[in-house]
């Protein structure tokens, strides 16, 4: 079923590329501001630039002062957040009708005028959140470290998403205020950014707005990188073994796939979803429900844009299961996916899940202004949002199968092993033990 | 190129908004139907409450009423465990189900071409469910590794030390709704099949929500799906009491050495729903002391001295009173001075609140309500918990009419009433050897449990 969402795309004349969907349901409107600055543009020694910077652009800019840009939103029933990833980082709003204007000058500001703000003062405080956030969110909660082991396993020492966005304590504690001054530079400009509008409002008046706060800025950003080259399935089955003090022993087995512009993703993610996303999933029949040697299964294909993507299958072993049994059985699931495909309840099900579950996020305006700055900037298709359903339904069972045999297989797999045990004995990465105090 | 405007732009006047009325049916049964079409809301969320409170479990099956929503679905006499879930999921349906102080909950998404599919499956799981013993054992163990992985988590930790301190233990709520290790390790299919035969029609809710043009029959659905379930004749009655336990001024800490930050988690009494003062008078409250970065606790705790990512602060209603709640993590070696830090700001009177940040917070709540309300599944959430809680679909207008004239004379009032309450209850998880200097703070005595 092909969808219908209105869309309407532009760049203004200094590369700001806007996209806008217009849509009355309720007197408000949300706004996306995609940079396409993530982990994956950081280089060695100053990992966490990026998301640090996340953080930054809330304390203040030329005209606006420190804390006012969100606090002067939300006095106007406004939201605003921002996230930060592997690729990209976005900074969102929602605001009644009448506060675009303001939300769109006070962008403005910060994305063309933020570094007369930017001092040491700022940069020690927001330094000290991101510690106090990565404790909170990896280091005081069990397997928090998964996602940063699965990265280091899965790609080379110099690929750019061999770290994870939260990146190195000790990089952010030597990162000087020339340096946060100079990444701003770099990537923070108008030929790198998507604004994307959903809402109570004509992409009239959106373009006349954009222009009239977004369209002075200057662009001094460095050219993008270029796309590393793809990465093949993993050899030679790397793994960690992790001993900590865990509720249940747990298994990840993490595979490279496909970039997410590639056509072969969407199988792959398909693949992941016959495996173990959904109740009619083998894995998910054979070792939840039948064997029940796992209490939990789940399965995530992360799509990137540079090269490579990766998958993740996630286990949590029954207590007193041997873990070792867990693993064969999940090579053999890998094995019979790529040998025979997916049944016929596994694709149903799985096309199903994706029709509802993308419907469910273009549901609200904050999600489809997402949806629709990541359909411009990553496949550089505003109408890709109103065209995926049909790519997934045009995907067969036998690019499900080939997916699977060609990314999927056991010896394609990086295993972590947690396993449980008094201490952590990780070798955890030296930077972040040698900082453990530094910056306080 | 244009040229930079300096000058902030001004703010227009939001336009008028009010919550969505929905149109109301009585099902033959008792149950209470509420329709509400929402044109371009793909997916219909439909959900379902029934009076059942956990308080009326039998003592030591604490958790069974969680578990027998969460099995509904694990059989019934026309289908095994296995056929439901690939019924369900070929249907794209995604099925939830929960227990609260009231009751049991159930929620259903799914596109409209498959709305009639789903309240079949939900009604024959509401009126022949099984309860298989394979299935219920293996829901059983799952609910008991989920409350080994509460137990590592120091969030969900500290809100279950909480509980168990704060609330007296002769009444249900000082055990988790989902029971603890011994009740769920003791649960059977019997105990389950009880709390199923007690379901009644009668005073419960259901609520759909979402366009409709693909389903002009959806009220004639539910009525010959859902209105046809007969079930218990009688409802339950209301929930037990939820007292404060004489020794709940005092602090607990839960050690986990080694841990880099400090969970703290504190909570005196607060309102329900009903309170004099209005509910959005407490809605800004919270806004205002802990909603945001640049709210009262973050702006010094956070933004300040860096000792955390940020402290929350809030209202969590009952049936009848509730719960004022602070909490967040911060930094291990500053756990006492943050906690000192807190407290003062917390202390403060209520003739210490601002006009500017009452009316900030008050016009912050008002105004995000239609972009909080934009989807189907936000609308039928607020539906039906409105409508558990007795009041009725014409409440959230209701309440950001009070926001706008709101003054902080009233907010004022309600903070001084927490205020003049009884005291703190304060848990802490995180490393001893920070703990230093807590029972200096006129919390009360200072306790550790494992």
């Amino acid at each position: 079923m092909p969808l219908s969402y209105p869309v309407h795309a532009t760049t203004l004349p200094n590369g700001l590329r806007v996209v806008v969907s217009e849509d009355h349901a309720v007197p408000t409107v949300s706004l996306t501001l995609w940079v396409d600055v993530g982990s994956r543009h950081e280089v060695s020694g100053r990992t966490g630039l990026a998301h640090l910077f996340e953080h930054l652009m809330f304390q203040g800019s030329e005209l606006v002062a420190e804390g006012e840009h969100m606090s002067s939103l939300m006095a106007q029933g406004g939201r605003a957040n921002a996230t930060t990833s592997f690729d990209r980082t976005a900074y969102v709003e929602s605001v009644p009708t009448g506060a675009l204007e303001l939300a769109l000058w006070l962008e403005g500001d910060r994305h063309g005028h933020l570094l007369p703000a930017l001092t040491q003062e700022n940069l020690d405080n927001q330094r000290d959140v991101v510690v106090e956030e990565k404790r909170q969110r990896y280091d005081t909660v069990p397997y928090g470290s998964a996602l940063e082991h699965a990265c280091r396993l899965v790609f080379p020492e110099d690929h750019p998403y061999h770290h994870t966005t939260i990146g190195s304590m000790a990089d952010l504690a030597a990162a000087t205020l020339d340096d946060t001054h100079a990444f701003f530079r770099a990537h923070y400009g108008p030929t790198t950014t998507v604004l994307s509008v959903v809402g109570d409002v004509s992409p009239t008046e959106v373009l006349a707005l954009a222009d009239r706060h977004l369209g002075h800025l200057q662009d001094a950003t460095v050219p993008r990188p270029g796309r590393t080259a793809p990465l093949p399935p993993l050899a030679g089955t790397p793994s960690l073994d992790v001993v900590d003090d865990v509720p249940s022993e747990r298994l990840y087995l993490c595979f490279r796939l496909p970039a997410v512009t590639d056509p072969a993703f969407l199988p792959c993610a398909m693949a992941m979803d016959a495996l173990a996303s959904l109740s009619v999933s083998r894995l998910q029949l054979r070792l939840l429900r039948r064997e029940e040697s796992v209490s939990g299964v789940s399965a995530s294909a992360l799509g990137l844009v540079d090269g490579t993507s990766m998958g993740l299958l996630v286990l949590d072993v029954s207590d007193g299961v041997d873990p070792a049994l867990v693993e064969t059985a999940v090579h053999e699931e890998l094995v019979a996916l790529g040998r025979e495909g997916p049944s016929e309840a596994e694709l149903e099900a799985s096309r199903a899940d994706t029709e509802r579950s993308w419907l469910e996020a273009l549901a609200g305006f904050d999600e489809r202004a997402d949806l629709l700055a990541r359909a411009t900037a990553v496949f550089g298709d505003p109408e890709q949002v109103n065209r995926y359903l049909d790519d997934v339904v045009a995907v067969t069972a036998d690019q499900v199968r080939e997916a699977a045999a060609h990314w999927l297989q056991p010896g394609a797999a990086a295993t972590i092993r947690y396993r449980r045990g008094a201490t952590a004995s990780t070798p955890l990465p030296d930077e972040v033990l040698a900082t453990a105090g530094a910056v306080r | 190129m244009s040229a930079r405007t300096t000058e902030r732009p001004q703010v227009r006047p939001p336009g008028a908004w009010a919550f969505p009325e929905p149109d109301e049916h009585q099902l033959p049964n008792g149950l209470r139907l509420l329709v509400l079409d929402l044109p371009g809301q793909h997916v219909l969320s439909v959900r379902v409450a029934l009076t059942l409170p956990v308080s009326s479990e039998v003592p030591g099956t604490e958790g069974s009423t969680l578990l027998m929503a969460r099995a509904l679905d694990e059989g019934t006499a026309r289908h095994t465990s296995e056929e439901l879930a690939e019924l369900t999921e070929r249907h794209g349906i995604a099925w939830g189900a929960g227990a609260g102080e009231r009751g049991v909950h159930l929620g259903v998404e799914v596109t409209g071409r498959h709305l009639g599919t789903a309240l079949e499956v939900l009604t024959e799981c509401l009126a022949e469910a099984t309860f298989p013993d394979t299935e219920v054992a293996r829901l059983a163990r799952h609910r008991l590794a989920d409350i080994a992985h509460d137990d590592a988590d120091p969030g969900a930790r500290a809100s279950l030390q909480f509980v168990r301190t704060y609330f007296d233990e002769r009444d249900r709520p000082h055990t988790p709704l989902g029971g603890d290790r011994d009740s769920v390790a003791s649960l059977t299919p019997e105990h389950l099949r009880e709390r199923h035969a007690a379901l009644s029609p009668v005073g419960g809710t259901v609520v759909l929500v979402g366009d409709l043009s693909t389903t002009p029959d959806a009220v004639r659905t539910v009525a010959a799906t859902l209105g046809g379930w007969a079930g218990q004749a009688r409802p339950p009655g209301p929930p037990g009491p939820a007292r404060r336990a004489a020794t709940a001024g005092r602090v607990v800490l839960v050690p986990r050495p080694g841990l880099a930050q400090t969970e703290l988690y504190l909570g005196r009494p607060g309102p329900d729903r009903r309170t004099p003062h209005g509910w959005g008078t407490y809605q800004a409250l919270g806004m205002l002391l802990g909603g945001s970065p640049h709210a009262r606790i973050d702006r010094v705790l956070r933004e300040e001295r860096g000792w955390t990512y940020g402290v929350r602060a809030g209202f969590r209603p009952r049936a009848v009173g509730g719960l004022t709640v602070v909490g967040g993590s911060v930094r291990a070696d500053a756990t006492a001075p943050a906690l000192e830090e807190l407290l003062q700001i917390l202390s403060v009177p209520g003739a210490g609140l601002g006009e500017a940040e009452v009316r900030a917070a008050a016009d912050f709540v008002a105004r995000t309500a239609p972009g909080r309300y934009g989807t189907a599944d936000a609308v039928a959430d607020e539906l039906v918990a409105l409508l558990s809680d007795g009041l009725g679909p014409r409440t959230v207008t209701e309440t950001l009419e009070q926001l706008r004239t709101l003054t902080v004379e009233q907010v004022a009032a309600a903070w001084d009433e927490v205020l003049a309450g009884p005291p703190w209850t304060v848990v802490l998880v995180g490393d001893p050897g920070y703990a230093e200097g807590l029972a200096d703070l006129g919390l009360g005595p200072v306790s550790v449990v494992g």
